[in-house]
């Protein structure tokens, strides 16, 4: 089912969470809303949810303006970030719940809702579990078990909130791998909210990066990723390093203020040499090195006193052999411009 | 053999605590109620017999059981609701309501009395209008009810209003997605886990208006036969020196009291038991180790 929010606006008190959000999700794709904490993006979730009414605007799905429909009638499954489970009740009567409350005309058979849930309980490989209740489970099992729930009423769109935020790294990575899977099996629409731009841009068709009630870019991971819209999408994306200054004929100038231009540049596309190249470059000395990992984090002082980030692969820090206050030579690979916004 | 509790337990001071718990409620409660079956012992069994089932002495035990049950399930359901809306709505003065909900455990239950008798009696502010209709409000069994449901009001809000508190929105909300309406997400997910709590507030309404003296003896009118409660029964009978009779009764009343605390324990236990993690064991399940 394709879902479309219409000029979205809704206000909390004085605070306002979203200010006319215009929103297109087609049929069968797995969307995350991506952004900061206090950036709209669960209460526009909750919003297509029927949990929460916008003041303003539309929310239509498969064309059909269904706005002033609750969120029993939008028929949408919902997982909540903590898990939201019936405390009371075993696995197996938590997944059987949507089922069980369908009206009698519409309601399956004992037997029927049993298979079904036999079904949900292999899909989640929960199988053993059916007589547990909630307290006796793990969080990653926890969150399979509210996923497998929101599935049992057959929901056109499956919303999730935060679906991971309450796990431990490593259960993180596997049940969002997990949920990419998942997706592929059953292609069911599915959007979920998270302010971990590697989930994002790992797990997701499309990401809508979100920004204090706004979306600042739509677009596939890459897309988001490789060609920013705007300076917040450039920072929120990754790590980056700030520079005043403008780029002229392909040459860089820093430091140079009066310009009013604004220069982003990743740390890993930045380059430390001992002998300057010939192209753009600036001197710094060596501050801090942390060699843990895939990737080698230096954090070097410019010649005019700002504190500068480079990443590089671990081999060519082995080549470089770099030791703490030395003095190098910075080269800066791929530099964004953006023009200095004015402070909100 | 030598008993050993102890290696269930990774708490260090289970025998001094366990002692102490024992000390405790042997000196305050075991020894003095066990002193009321010594001298209930100095009657012969068909003396007993004939105290405790005396007509009067039916009749007082059907009205102070009946009317603690009927007083504690009028305070179930609107304790309900009480703490419900304390939680669950904001308006003005709530904290002054909350605060009102605690004063009939503060208040002397002798005024409590004078002053329901003063509203509810034929002339009094309520009672008038009562007694319009054919109702006698004070003096009655009717009156009794109204005391013990006055002494017995704190109880179930103040155990519901913790765990309604505690309740997560998100539940309800899951429910409506799921497409519970609202009366399946009251029934199916707000009752059951706030069932618990409301049985122990309704156990220590019951419990508390078994034993209430101070209020009802004021408002009932202490009829024998009719609006005569148990308390006031065995206090007739220390007041002529009947100290074994006074005490026979008072078995009965332990013994009745405590079979009807503990069959309610046993059924909380129950219905509470399944929300509780049960082993420890189902806990270090592996978290998602299949992947």
């Amino acid at each position: 089912m394709s879902i479309e929010a219409l000029n979205i606006s809704k206000r909390f008190g004085q605070f306002a969470a979203l200010e006319g959000v215009n929103l297109e999700i087609n049929r069968g794709e797995l969307v995350a809303l991506l952004g900061p904490s206090g950036s709209g993006k669960t209460t526009l979730l909750r919003v297509i949810a029927g949990l929460e009414f916008p003041d303003s605007g539309t929310i239509r799905f498969n064309g059909k303006d269904i706005s002033d429909r609750t969120a029993r009638e939008r028929q949408v499954g919902f997982v909540f970030q903590h898990y939201a489970l019936f405390r009371h009740m075993t696995v197996f009567e938590n997944i059987a719940f949507g089922l069980k409350v369908r009206p009698r005309s519409s309601r399956p058979s004992r037997e029927k809702i049993r298979a079904k849930v036999q079904e949900l309980l292999r899909l989640i490989q929960l199988e053993t579990l059916a007589q547990r209740y909630p307290s006796q489970l793990s969080g990653g099992q926890r969150q399979r078990v509210a996923l497998a729930r929101a599935l049992a009423v057959e929901p056109s769109v499956l919303l999730l909130d935060e679906p991971f935020g309450a796990l431990d790294a490593k259960v993180r990575l596997e049940l969002r791998r997990w949920l990419r899977q998942l997706h592929d099996e059953i292609h069911i629409t599915s959007v979920f909210v998270t302010h971990d731009q590697e989930e994002a841009l790992e797990v997701a068709d499309r990401v809508v990066v979100m920004n204090q009630g706004r979306i600042e870019q739509v677009g596939a991971p890459d897309e988001v990723y490789n060609h920013p819209a705007s300076p917040f999408v450039y920072n929120f994306l990754g790590n980056v390093n700030l520079f005043h200054g403008r780029v002229d004929d392909g040459k860089t100038y820093i430091q140079e203020t009066a310009t009013g231009q604004v220069l982003y540049v990743r740390p890993h596309l930045l380059e430390i040499a001992r002998l300057p190249n010939g192209g753009s470059h600036f001197r710094a000395r060596i501050k801090q090195i942390n060699s843990a990992g895939p990737l080698v984090k230096v954090e070097a002082i410019a010649e005019w006193g700002d504190s500068v980030r480079v990443e590089m692969p671990q081999e060519r820090f082995q080549n470089l052999q770099l030791v703490k206050n030395e003095e190098v030579f910075i080269i800066p690979k791929d530099v964004k411009v953006f023009a200095k916004r004015e402070p909100a | 053999m030598r008993l050993n509790f102890k290696q269930q337990s990774i708490l260090p001071g289970f025998g001094l605590a366990l002692g102490f718990t024992v000390l405790y409620l042997s000196l305050i409660v075991l020894i003095p109620l066990s002193a009321t079956f010594l001298k209930a012992s100095t009657l012969t069994w068909q003396q007993f017999w004939h105290i405790v089932t005396a007509p009067r002495a039916i009749a007082s035990y059907r009205l102070s059981f009946g009317a603690s049950a009927i007083a504690a399930g009028i305070n179930l359901f609107f304790g309900l609701i009480v703490a419900w809306v304390l939680v669950r709505y904001e308006f003005p003065a709530k904290k002054l309501f909350d605060s009102l909900v605690d004063l009939p455990f503060a208040l002397p239950t002798a005024v409590a009395g004078i002053a329901l008798t003063a509203i509810y009696s034929r002339n009094g502010w309520l009672g008038q209008y009562f007694d319009r209709i054919g109702i006698h409000s004070a003096y009655s069994p009717l009156g009794v009810v109204i005391a013990l449901t006055f002494t017995g009001l704190p109880f179930v809000v103040r155990t519901v209003q913790p765990v309604l508190e505690d309740l997560d929105k998100e539940m309800e909300e899951a429910a409506a997605s799921l497409g519970a309406d609202r009366w399946q997400t009251i029934t199916r997910v707000l009752v059951p886990a706030i069932m618990p709590a409301a049985l122990t507030g309704f156990t220590m309404a019951f419990a508390r208006a078994v034993g209430e003296y101070g209020s009802v003896v004021f408002i009932s009118g202490n009829m024998p036969m009719r609006t005569e409660i148990t308390p006031l029964l065995i206090i007739t009978k220390l007041e002529q020196y009947d100290y074994a009779g006074a005490t026979a009764i008072a078995v009965v009343m332990l013994v009745v009291s405590f079979a009807m605390l503990l069959s309610i324990n046993l059924l909380q236990a129950w219905s509470g038991g399944r929300t509780r993690a049960k082993a420890a064991a189902a806990i270090v399940a592996p978290a998602f180790s299949e992947a």
